[in-house]
């Protein structure tokens, strides 16, 4: 035996091997190093020296092919299924080397045969190695090999290319292509599974858009894929991937498959969800919850959509990626539907999420899998949330808030949040005691922005609360870090921490409100209010409207301070921002305008400025005209106050509202389609003559 | 699953009238006999059930004599599985770099998607490297190798700190993780291989034969709370043992 510098036996051959081309740079050795001295060596340019390729290859050529074949084998062995020597051999530049000796004519179909391998692992696991061998043109004289004559070869490059078109960073392969088209129908036509289920691969990678998808369904595509259904496991189960990624999302094409052939597609796809193989069965029952969503109406039998929750709860106790991933797959299957949650649940979905739960590490993705169902299936059912509030798996979920893998304490967090959309949950105070509200608040602290925006998910939802036990969560400290993170970068985090501030003033007491403002600050309110992104911009307004409401005295907050608040709502009124914006600071207005004569003539400065170039109308003309019912209302009620009560002072805001032109508006609004609409104009025309009458009678 | 179904449906026909009862029902040996003859179970479906066992165990000489003198094609290609029993044999004597070029070119995508396999391929080559007593070479290949696996993955990390643990101990056969050393370990690894490449080979990893003696077994048990009737205790012999009464 050979010494060999590292890394155990090697093939004996390799050190018996003569090289002719050996210039004094390539040595034997088996390191990296060395292994990538001698491929460039063994290339091409330096066998043109003394031999030449092509047709007249001597001795020396043979030998220098047999050095290069077992180089590209040696390095294939030692990159594949190991990270740290991709990344190493990426360094040393080996891979246009290796890509080379594919693009060679005169390559033996050994030497083909290895340097495919090593191209197709290099592109697997590591994105810079998929990369290098995109880069390198790989690709290409791949699929040119896939006509080569040795089956050996074209095996090779078809799992090659299979590797490479797995990696997101592989082009898509454009079938809108006619030429390409075809290419991948005579694929998908050959003989050589490899080549199907590359031909499913590449399919499954290349259609996103439905126009793609509309092609590759009118050149019956997906008939073609299922025929192929009765293959190898491994050619159906990719085969069944590619359906999935053909009819995704595409009402048209899904339509078409489930009535093609009088459903014949979509009756051996339903077939497979009692397949022996859990991957398969998972898969199935994947492409069907696609099929499902992309055309409701193929897909209504109520048996086969509980079928399909009782499989996916079963596939959750097979080991691996397909019990990780069956819970997602439920998820998905019952997102935003009452009846399957309901038929979840008559399944004992919760009970056997939660069992499973209990029994296994919470250190594991499909701890992650399951509490995210759970959640899901908290979602809109009472029933479900009370099981899930049951003693032993709340504690559970408690343990996962502190849980050190973030992704657990996210699933716990979103859990915690659909269970307290209950308001019995809420006001039988079960989530707003201190071993709840601590460990989410410590959560506002979290490294993690993901975590934080999932604990403020919850919080948000348990602020709601009614009963006095509020108290707990204001002086948990929650208020200063929510404002904290109020002034965040990231506009998720300013969205949810002013959407929780938003909940906990709601209904809160003179006292508690003012403590918060205090906290917050006008200035920072100010400035939320002219946030970047509108979406904050309204949950402030909103945040703003539940400070107002039932407390007049806040009223000052808004109006007073030289005006800061209420001068940014007039901004962001006559900008005419997003309508959710518009909305809640007409609400504000209105519930100002409730107020004293002061605030009244605050908010009247605001809808008619005193402007010496009074060229633009007021927004609330614009208002009045939009489609919105809830807009127009907000608008109407805050006109209302404005003239209410009867007096001197109202019967001037009158005229002035007369001359902007609004009140013309209002008498156009006579037969509203929205009745509250219809209602508020009435009373406020009514006010209006009786204001009129005190003015001018 | 044919076996299976033809067991469950007698289970059907004797629970109702036995669950009336308040004492077990008796089943004689006679009777019992008869409704065995009454299930048809078809010749080829026996000899497919036997030849999966084969393929799927890697008992090629013996499949290739089975396939000739029953008829029964197998469901693979007998050459591929010489090639895995080879792999498998590789494993099973220590040679596990041979083993890890033998599976490459079998098939290049088995270890590059299935990092526990690899994983437990170099974990079992640093535990040969142990019990060769090559301390320096196994210090530098769990260094260079190993370590940076433990990096991606906390299970391996602890796995690598179990198996590095053995070179601290003199008597490393008796030390607390000495199982490692054991012809077990070589096994297990060397059965995770041949399913690997069975599934990869699209051929499920398991053979059918003694998932059914198991289902066969229990409903057996399941029987034995209701029923009185003939046992099959010895499952090398298949022989009916009169019911106790």
């Amino acid at each position: 035996m050979p010494a060999t510098a590292s890394g155990g036996a090697r093939p004996e051959e390799a050190a018996a091997a003569p090289s002719a081309s050996a210039s004094a740079a390539s040595c034997m050795g088996t390191r990296p190093e060395e292994l990538t001295a001698r491929l460039a060596a063994s290339g091409p340019s330096p066998v043109a020296g003394c031999g030449g390729s092509g047709a007249g290859v001597g001795a020396g050529g043979e030998a220098a092919e047999h050095e290069r074949v077992l180089v590209l084998r040696e390095i294939k062995n030692q990159i594949i299924g190991n990270r740290t020597k991709k990344l190493l051999y990426l360094r040393l530049g080996a891979v246009p080397a290796v890509v080379a000796a594919l693009a060679e004519p005169g390559s033996s179909p050994a030497a083909l045969v290895q340097a495919a391998a090593a191209a197709g692992s290099f592109s697997c696991g590591v994105d810079d190695g998929a990369r290098a061998v995109l880069a390198a043109g790989a690709v290409g004289h791949l699929t040119r090999l896939l006509a080569h004559p040795d089956e050996k070869v074209v095996d090779a490059s078809a799992r090659a290319l299979r590797m490479i078109y797995q990696s997101k960073l592989a082009p898509k392969f454009d079938v809108n292509n006619g030429k390409n088209m075809d290419f991948v129908l005579s694929l998908l036509n050959s003989e050589n599974e490899n080549v199907t289920e590359l031909a499913a691969t590449i399919i499954s990678h290349s259609c996103e858009n439905s126009s793609e998808q509309l092609s590759l369904c009118s050149a019956g595509v997906p008939q073609k894929l299922v025929s192929l259904f009765g293959g190898s496991m491994n050619l159906r189960d990719a085969c069944l991937d590619s359906v999935t990624a053909v009819i995704r999302n595409n009402r048209e094409v899904a339509s078409r498959f489930a009535s093609t052939d009088h459903g014949k597609g979509f009756r051996s796809v339903v077939g497979l969800i009692h397949d022996r193989s859990p991957r398969t069965r998972l898969l199935a029952c994947l492409c069907l919850i696609a099929l499902g969503h992309a055309s409701p109406c193929h897909f209504q039998d109520k048996q086969i959509k509980t079928k399909l929750i009782m499989v996916l709860l079963e596939l959750m106790e097979e080991p691996d990626h397909v019990g990780d991933e069956a819970p997602l797959a439920l998820t998905t299957l019952i997102k935003d539907s009452l009846e399957l949650q309901k038929q979840a649940l008559t399944t004992n979905a919760v009970e056997k999420l939660s069992n499973h739960l209990l029994a296994n590490s919470l250190e594991t993705k499909r701890a992650v899998t399951i509490l995210l169902a759970l959640s899901e299936l908290c979602s809109k059912l009472e029933e479900s949330r009370s099981q899930l509030m049951s003693a032993e798996v709340s504690t559970l979920i408690l343990e996962a808030l502190k849980h050190d893998w973030a992704d657990i304490r996210v699933a716990a967090c979103s859990c915690l949040k659909n269970i307290s959309r209950s308001p019995k949950v809420l006001s039988g105070g079960r989530l707003s005691c201190d071993t709840v509200i601590g460990p989410l608040v410590q959560l506002l602290y979290d490294s993690s922005t993901s975590v934080q925006v999932a604990a403020l998910g919850a919080i948000c939802n348990i602020a709601v609360n009614l009963t006095p036990r509020k108290s707990v969560l204001l002086h948990s400290g929650v208020v200063s870090q929510l404002v904290h993170l109020s002034k965040s970068m990231d506009p998720t985090l300013r969205l949810k921490s002013v959407w929780a501030l938003r909940n906990i003033m709601f209904l809160l007491s003179p006292k508690d409100k003012d403590f918060i403002v205090k906290e917050l600050t006008l200035s920072t309110l100010s400035s939320l209010i002219c946030d970047s992104e509108h979406f904050v911009q309204e949950q402030t307004l909103a945040l703003v409207h539940n400070l107002v409401d039932g407390y007049v005295e806040s009223a000052n907050y808004v109006i007073g301070e030289d005006g800061m608040v209420i001068d940014a709502i007039a901004r962001q009124l006559n900008n005419a921002s997003a309508l959710g914006v518009c909305i809640q600071g007409m609400f504000v207005l209105a519930n100002i305008a409730a107020g004293n004569e002061m605030n009244k003539e605050a908010v009247m400065n605001v809808l008619l400025p005193h402007r010496p170039d009074r060229i633009k109308p007021s927004f609330v003309v614009n208002f009045l005209q939009s489609k919105d019912k809830q807009l127009r209302v907000a608008t109407l009620w805050c006109l209302l106050n404005l003239i209410y009560p009867k007096c001197e002072a109202s019967s001037g805001r009158v005229i002035r509202l007369q001359t902007a032109g609004v009140i013309q508006q209002v008498k156009s609004m006579i037969n509203d389609p929205c009745l509250d609409c219809k209602l508020r104009v009435r009373m406020l025309l009514e006010h209006c003559v009786d204001n009129a009458d005190d003015c001018f009678m | 699953m044919f076996l299976s179904r033809i067991v469950l449906r007698d289970l059907d026909s004797i629970d109702s009238p036995a669950s009336m009862a308040s004492s077990k029902k008796v089943v004689t040996r006679d009777e019992w006999e008869r409704k065995l003859r009454d299930v048809k179970i078809r010749k080829e479906d026996m000899n497919r059930l036997v030849m999966n066992f084969l393929v799927t165990e890697g008992f090629v000489d013996a499949a290739d004599k089975f396939r000739i003198e029953s008829g029964t094609q197998p469901e693979i290609d007998l050459a591929t599985i010489t090639d895995r029993m080879e792999v498998k044999k590789a494993v099973q004597s220590g040679n596990v770099q041979e083993a890890i070029e033998k599976i490459n070119d079998l098939n290049p995508t088995i270890l590059d998607t299935n990092p526990q396999l690899y994983f437990h391929l170099q974990q079992q080559k640093l535990i040969e490297l142990i019990r060769a007593g090559k301390i320096s070479e196994a210090l530098e290949f769990a260094q260079e190798e190993l370590a940076p696996r433990g990096e991606e993955n906390q299970t391996f990390l602890e796995e690598i700190e179990k198996t590095v643990a053995l070179l601290v101990f003199e008597d490393v056969k008796n030390c607390p993780y000495g199982e490692l050393l054991d012809v077990s370990q070589r096994l297990k690894t060397a059965s995770e291989v041949n399913a690997a490449i069975l599934t990869s080979q699209s051929h499920e990893k398991d053979p059918k034969l003694p998932s059914l003696l198991k289902m066969l077994l229990w409903t057996q048990n399941q029987l034995d709370e209701k029923v009185a009737y003939p046992r099959i205790d010895d499952f090398a012999t298949a022989e009916l043992k009169d019911p106790s009464i």
